[in-house]
C-alpha cells in the first residue's frame, strides 16, 4: 500500500473537459518528440509509446437510460506499490524512488523490453535510439524540486491534483461520495486495491470497463508463481509420458 | 535490432534452447552412451547460440553484464538467464568428461528442463492476453522440445524411441495447441483470429500442415523419417514464430 506522506496524483473525470493540456504539457517538460499518426477521427496517437508517456483516451456510447456519454480518462504510469515492471525486470534498473515513484535507471536498464510486456497498463515502452525503456516519471525532477507534475500543472480544470497520498485518498473518497449523493450511482474510485495500490488514483463515473481499464490486474509475483506451478506439473507430466513412452519401446523390443 | 517487439532473435532463441534441451532430454531416456553425449553437444550447442542471440537482441547488448551481478529470482528473465549460464556450465563439464557422475547428468538434466520450460513462465508472466490467459505456454513449449529434440536425434541416427517420442509428443502438442486456442480465444481474440485467417496464418497453418499432421502420418506409417524429422524441426521453428508475434499483435513495443 502507498504511504500516506507519498507523492500521489489524483485523476477526477468528472472534472476532465479532454483538453488534453496534459498530454502536451507531459510531451514538453519531458523534450519528447512529436510521434507521426494517422487521422483516425483525430490526428491523437492511439496508444502511449517511448515519445509518448500520457495520453487522454476517449469514450463514447450509451448508457443505461440511453443517454449519449461522452468520458476521458487519462491514460499513463499508475505508480503501482506492487509495480509488475519492478518485479519483471532483470536487473534493478526500474524500481521504486522515495515517495512511491516508479522510474527507469537510464543508464543500468539494458534494453531486454520485459517490463514492457508485464506492464498491465501498457504504460513502458521501448526508446529504440537510446535502446533502453521509457516511461512518465511523475516528473520526478519536479516533484523532487518542490514543484507539481507538468500534466497536473497545465490541467485548467482541477481534474488532475498533485499532492500527498493520505491527502488526496481521502479527497477522492469524499469527492466519490458527493457523485453518488448527485445522482451518479455508479461513480467509484479506482486504484486502491489494483496492484498493491497506485500512486495515480481516479474518481471515475462510470464502472472501469467502461474506460478500457483492467479489472483486477494480476501482479507480476502471482503470474510467476502460476506461471513456474503449471510449468512444474508440464514437466512431471510430460517427462514421465516420455519415461513410459521409452520404456514401451524398448520393452518391445526397439533399439535406444 | 527490430522494432523492439520480442522479434525474430527471440523466436530463434527459443528455437535453439528447445530442440538442444530436447535432444539432450530424449537421449537420457536411453541408455546409449553415444546417443547422449551427441545430445549434450546438441543442448550445449543451443544454449550458447541462445545466449548469444539474447544478448545481441537486447537495446544495450554491452550491458548484459548486469544480468550477472544482480539477484532477482522474480523476474523470470534473470532467473532464465542465471540457469542458461550455470545449464551451459554444467554441459560443458559433461562434454570434457570421460565418466558421467550421475549427481552431474541430474544436474545437467534439470537445468536443461529449466531452460526448457522457463520460457513459457516469462511469456505467461506478461499483460498480454494470447501468452498470459491460458497456463499452457509452458506445456506447448515442453512439448514441442521433445518433438524437435527427438527430431534432430533422429536427423544424427538414433532411432527406435525418438520415433515414438516424436510421433506421441506431436500428438499431445497438437491438442496442446487447439487447447490453447479455445482457451485464450475469449481474451485474445485478435491474436486467435490472426492465426486462424489473418496476418500470420501462413505460420500457423504451416506449422498444422507441414510441422504437425504431415511429419505425424509418415511417423505412424514409419514412412521416411528424415523428411520427418526435417518437418518437424521446421514446424518447431514456425510454432515460435507464431506464438512469440500473435501475443504482441495490436502493441506498441
Amino acid at each position: 500500500m502507498p504511504k500516506g506522506e507519498d507523492f500521489a496524483i489524483l485523476f477526477d473525470t468528472s472534472y476532465c473537459t479532454g483538453c488534453r493540456a496534459c498530454q502536451v504539457g507531459c510531451k514538453q517538460w519531458n523534450d519528447l518528440p512529436a510521434t507521426e499518426t494517422q487521422n483516425t477521427g483525430s490526428y491523437d496517437p492511439l496508444t502511449l509509446s517511448a515519445h509518448t508517456w500520457l495520453k487522454m483516451s476517449f469514450f463514447e456510447g450509451l448508457d443505461k437510460e440511453g443517454e449519449v456519454y461522452w468520458d476521458f480518462v487519462r491514460t499513463s504510469c499508475m505508480h503501482c506499490s506492487d509495480a509488475a515492471c519492478v518485479d519483471a525486470c532483470p536487473t534493478g534498473a526500474m524500481n521504486y524512488r522515495p515517495g512511491g515513484v516508479v522510474t527507469v535507471d537510464q543508464d543500468w536498464c539494458i534494453g531486454c523490453r520485459n517490463c514492457v510486456q508485464a506492464c498491465p497498463y501498457d504504460a513502458v515502452h521501448y526508446d529504440e535510439e537510446k535502446g533502453v525503456v521509457q516511461k512518465c516519471t511523475l516528473c520526478y525532477d519536479r516533484v523532487a524540486n518542490g514543484l507539481e507534475p507538468a500534466c497536473v500543472k497545465a490541467c485548467p480544470t482541477g481534474a488532475l491534483r498533485f499532492g500527498r497520498y493520505g491527502e488526496l485518498r481521502a479527497a477522492a473518497e469524499k469527492r466519490v461520495r458527493a457523485l453518488k449523493a448527485d445522482g451518479f450511482s455508479e461513480a467509484n474510485l479506482y486504484g486502491l486495491k489494483e496492484m498493491g495500490g497506485t500512486h495515480v488514483i481516479y474518481v471515475l463515473l462510470r464502472h472501469p470497463s467502461t474506460y478500457d481499464l483492467p479489472l483486477n490486474p494480476k501482479t507480476q509475483k502471482e503470474k510467476v508463481a502460476v506461471g513456474w506451478l503449471s510449468a512444474g506439473i508440464a514437466a512431471a507430466t510430460l517427462g514421465g509420458l516420455s519415461w513410459i513412452i521409452a520404456r514401451r519401446e524398448e520393452l518391445s523390443g526397439g533399439e535406444s | 535490432m527490430n522494432g523492439g517487439e520480442w522479434g525474430i532473435y527471440i523466436v530463434l532463441y527459443f528455437w535453439f534452447a528447445a530442440m538442444g534441451g530436447g535432444a539432450f532430454l530424449v537421449s537420457l531416456l536411453g541408455k546409449n552412451p553415444s546417443t547422449q553425449r551427441l545430445g549434450a553437444w546438441m543442448a550445449f550447442f543451443g544454449v550458447v547460440v541462445g545466449a548469444l542471440l539474447l544478448i545481441v537482441d537486447l537495446g544495450q547488448p554491452q550491458r548484459f553484464w548486469h544480468l550477472l551481478v544482480s539477484f532477482k529470482p522474480v523476474s523470470v528473465m534473470w532467473l532464465g538467464s542465471a540457469v542458461l549460464a550455470l545449464d551451459g556450465l554444467a554441459l560443458f563439464l559433461l562434454l570434457l568428461l570421460k565418466e558421467w557422475p550421475r549427481w552431474l547428468v541430474w544436474t545437467a538434466a534439470v537445468l536443461t528442463l529449466l531452460v526448457v520450460g522457463y520460457t513459457g513462465v516469462l511469456l505467461m508472466a506478461t499483460a498480454k492476453p494470447f501468452w498470459s490467459a491460458s497456463p499452457l505456454m509452458p506445456w506447448l513449449f515442453l512439448a514441442s522440445a521433445y518433438t524437435t529434440g527427438a527430431a534432430l536425434l533422429a536427423l544424427f541416427g538414433a532411432n527406435g524411441r525418438v520415433h515414438q517420442i516424436a510421433l506421441w509428443m506431436g500428438i499431445i502438442e497438437g491438442i496442446l495447441l487447439l487447447l490453447h486456442l479455445v482457451w485464450t480465444y475469449p481474451a485474445a481474440g485478435r491474436a486467435v483470429r490472426a492465426l486462424l485467417t489473418g496476418e500470420l496464418a501462413w505460420a500457423f497453418w504451416g506449422f498444422v500442415l507441414f510441422g504437425l499432421l504431415v511429419p505425424l502420418y509418415l511417423e505412424a506409417r514409419r514412412q521416411s523419417p528424415l523428411l520427418a524429422a526435417v518437418l518437424v524441426l521446421l514446424g518447431g521453428l514456425l510454432l515460435r514464430y507464431f506464438v512469440v508475434y500473435a501475443g504482441q499483435i495490436g502493441y506498441v513495443i
